[in-house]
């Protein structure tokens, strides 16, 4: 029988993003999971808790505690909504620990081997500094991608962080649009700049969107599932 | 104790000037890299970087915790040789402290090294309303005292100026034009020091560490003006920050060899100096007194609990040259003093959060900061806990409050998640107008929802 998995789709993946979450879906089906949505699942609380406020950070965490059980691993399109829900959230609210993963490095320590939808494209990958910092993921993803035929290339500061920041972008929003302007900037002439975060996807897209630099921004679980055109 | 303190959208104010202009952005855009690749390639030096960090941070946590001890050793240890030691609880009392010395030594001039405690208690203003002219001697705070200004880097002050600006700067000291050039630059600022080297009655210098089992003062500077402003007035007076002590030498040496690596990338900086006691008989170098002036202002409430790691710092800048918010909004921003993740945390902790609230949000958390401090410092975790506290002690606005707590009430259960997000999609088209969809959408299209994954099954 195959493995069980629980699908977290985070609040912006939900809402904003949900092919990408369709396509992580596609991704663990595809590599033999047998992939479960509970119906229960809100959202993680961190826009509360990255602001200092813990009792609504709580009150909202608690929807993640009643949706996902610890009796199969739970699987997160999103670097820093993983980080939340495996590092924050156990002492937020006070329970034990989730096995809870960032979807590539999932697929990664599972060695899944995502089809050849990318073969000779040229991306760059952009480390969403949760996945980076507290995660410790920067291989997986890239490894992801090039299996699927992509030439990944570097970028020149991949350690600058894009400036979407949670809350961060809507207090000092002159800053963050700065920030995503050299994260966009710096991107040159790839194909897509692909991001396991939709957080950071959001930001920078909306950011291209105004003004019309940098590459277009692709979620990881799409350029894997469908390739970087979908 | 007014240095510190900034009201509240000072912050964003000053780095939307600092976006703004152009020179500024390339100045720290391509500073803070050069730093920052220095420092990572000096750690790659390092047989094993990640032992040292450890050692450091240990050193550093250990003379903290029993800092009281360690305090009244280092005090009697200066005293033994001769050295006299104030304990100055305020900024106001160790800059009366200073300023009564240089009265009864009619003092007319103060050549000053680099001292960030000595910006911190704002000494130079108080020197100047005693009628002494202090000079600041490191090149980089010589011309921003000729500009009237303040550090905006605590190892490389002067990091957003340009040389032109630095030219006209020194041109108005000369009184002709000086060539927008290194070398004649800073042959100009080097001809203008040398009088006040040699005419100050009392330098002024602050200390990197205090070595408790020798009563020493360790200075480290690369233009070796720490050197003269120590040794050749007749009086020397060291501001240490009361957290700064090492217990020995031999602790001293892991630090040293992680504060130049972290700092400039350099293995050692130029002049490390140790200054034990004044001038000894039979010496013919050295002040006849030495002062050391051992600062609280405010550092107590930092000595229990959580934030007491911040103390650990040892000012090497490192985690202003890898922060992409100070490479953008430069350090003018974060308050006249301290500035990067280094000053967001400090700041608010000595003066209080109410007089430093933008500063545990002016950063994104991205940990970078955490990552390049050589003595292991949680920063970003510690502005995290900061933002809590923000909450916690009323400071954060009864708006943001309100919102969060509706926010989380709607968004503990499946249902009235379903529905919230039923009123947001009425809401999109107005999403702009008010707010925080407002500042969103002031650089950035807002992004649309889509029906919902989960809604598709």
């Amino acid at each position: 029988m195959a493995e069980r998995v629980q699908l977290f789709a985070t609040c912006l993946g939900d809402l904003i993003f949900p092919d990408a979450v369709a396509d992580a879906e596609a991704l663990l089906r595809g590599a033999g999971f047998e992939v479960e949505i509970p119906r229960r699942q809100v959202c993680c609380g961190q826009p509360a808790f990255n602001s200092g406020h813990h009792a609504a950070a709580r009150r909202v965490a608690r929807t993640f505690v009643r949706a996902f059980t610890r009796d199969a691993p739970i699987v997160c399109p999103s670097g820093s909504c993983t980080t939340m829900a495996s590092h924050y959230l156990p002492e937020l609210v006070g329970c034990e620990p989730f096995d809870v993963w960032e979807l590539s490095a999932f697929l990664d320590a599972r060695g899944a081997a995502p089809p050849p939808l990318n073969e000779g494209r040229v991306v760059s990958y952009h480390d969403s500094c949760h996945m980076l910092r507290e995660l410790r993921i920067s291989e997986a993803p890239r490894r992801l991608l090039e299996h699927s035929g992509a030439i990944v290339r570097p970028l020149e500061r991949p350690d600058l962080c894009c400036g979407f920041g949670g809350t961060f972008s809507v207090r000092q929003p002159e800053l963050s649009v700065a920030m995503a302007d050299d994260k966009l900037g710096s991107a040159g002439a790839v194909e897509a700049l692909v991001s396991a975060d939709p957080g950071c996807l959001m930001h920078l897209n909306g950011r291209r969107e105004r003004t019309g630099a940098g590459p277009p921004l692709v979620h990881l679980a799409t350029a894997l599932a469908r390739g970087i055109d979908a | 104790m007014t240095e510190l303190r900034q009201p509240p959208g000072r912050f964003r104010d000053t780095a939307r000037e600092a976006l703004g202009r152009g020179h500024t952005q390339e100045a720290l855009a391509a500073a803070t890299a050069r730093l920052r690749d220095g420092r990572v390639a000096a750690w790659e030096g390092l047989d094993d970087v990640e032992a040292l960090r450890e050692r450091a941070h240990e050193i550093r946590m250990r003379t903290i915790d029993d800092l009281d001890r360690y305090l009244a050793e280092f005090t009697q240890n200066v005293e033994r040789l001769g050295g006299r030691v104030f304990h100055a609880v305020t900024a106001e009392e160790a800059r009366g402290y200073v300023v009564d010395v240089c009265r009864r030594r009619g003092a007319r001039i103060v050549a000053k090294s680099k001292s960030m405690a000595s910006e911190e208690i704002g000494l130079n203003e108080a020197l100047e309303a005693a009628g002494v002219r202090p000079v600041e001697t490191d090149l980089g705070e010589y011309i921003l005292q000729l500009a009237g200004e303040h550090p905006v880097h605590i190892i490389a002050p002067a990091i957003e100026k340009t040389a032109l600006e630095v030219s006209e700067l020194l041109s108005s000291v000369e009184g002709r034009p000086v060539p927008v050039e290194l070398e004649a630059l800073t042959q100009a600022a080097r001809g203008q020091l040398r009088e006040v080297f040699q005419t100050a009655d009392v330098g002024v210098t602050g200390a990197n560490f205090g070595v408790v089992e020798t009563g020493s003062i360790c200075l480290v500077t690369n233009e070796g003006n720490g050197r003269l402003v120590s040794a050749l007035p007749p009086v020397h007076i060291a501001i240490i920050g009361m957290e700064r002590l090492v217990p020995t030498l031999a602790d001293l040496a892991p630090l040293l060899k992680l504060l130049a690596r972290s700092a400039t990338g350099q293995k050692l900086s130029t002049y490390t100096t140790l200054i034990t006691g004044p001038r000894r008989e039979g010496e013919e170098d050295g002040p006849d007194e030495l002062h050391v002036v051992i600062l609280d202002n405010g550092r107590t409430n930092l000595r229990r609990g959580r934030y007491k790691e911040m103390l650990a710092c040892i000012r090497c800048g490192a985690c202003l040259n890898v922060c992409p918010v100070y490479r953008r909004g430069g350090g003018g921003a974060y308050g006249p003093v301290y500035s990067g993740p280094m000053g967001a945390v400090l700041a608010p902790l000595l003066v209080g959060l109410e007089h430093a609230k933008a500063l545990p949000h002016a950063s994104s958390l991205c940990g970078a900061c955490t990552e390049a401090c050589p003595v292991k410092i949680p920063l970003h975790e510690l502005l995290l806990d900061l933002r809590r506290d923000l909450v916690a002690e009323g400071v954060a606005s009864p708006f943001e409050r309100l919102a969060f707590t509706l926010w989380s009430i709607a968004w503990s259960s499946p249902l009235g998640y379903r529905l919230s997000t039923r009123v947001a999609r009425l809401g999109q088209p107005f999403g702009g107008l008010i707010g925080p969809g407002r500042a969103w959408a002031a650089g950035r299209a807002l992004p649309k929802l889509r029906p919902r994954f989960r809604d598709r099954r």
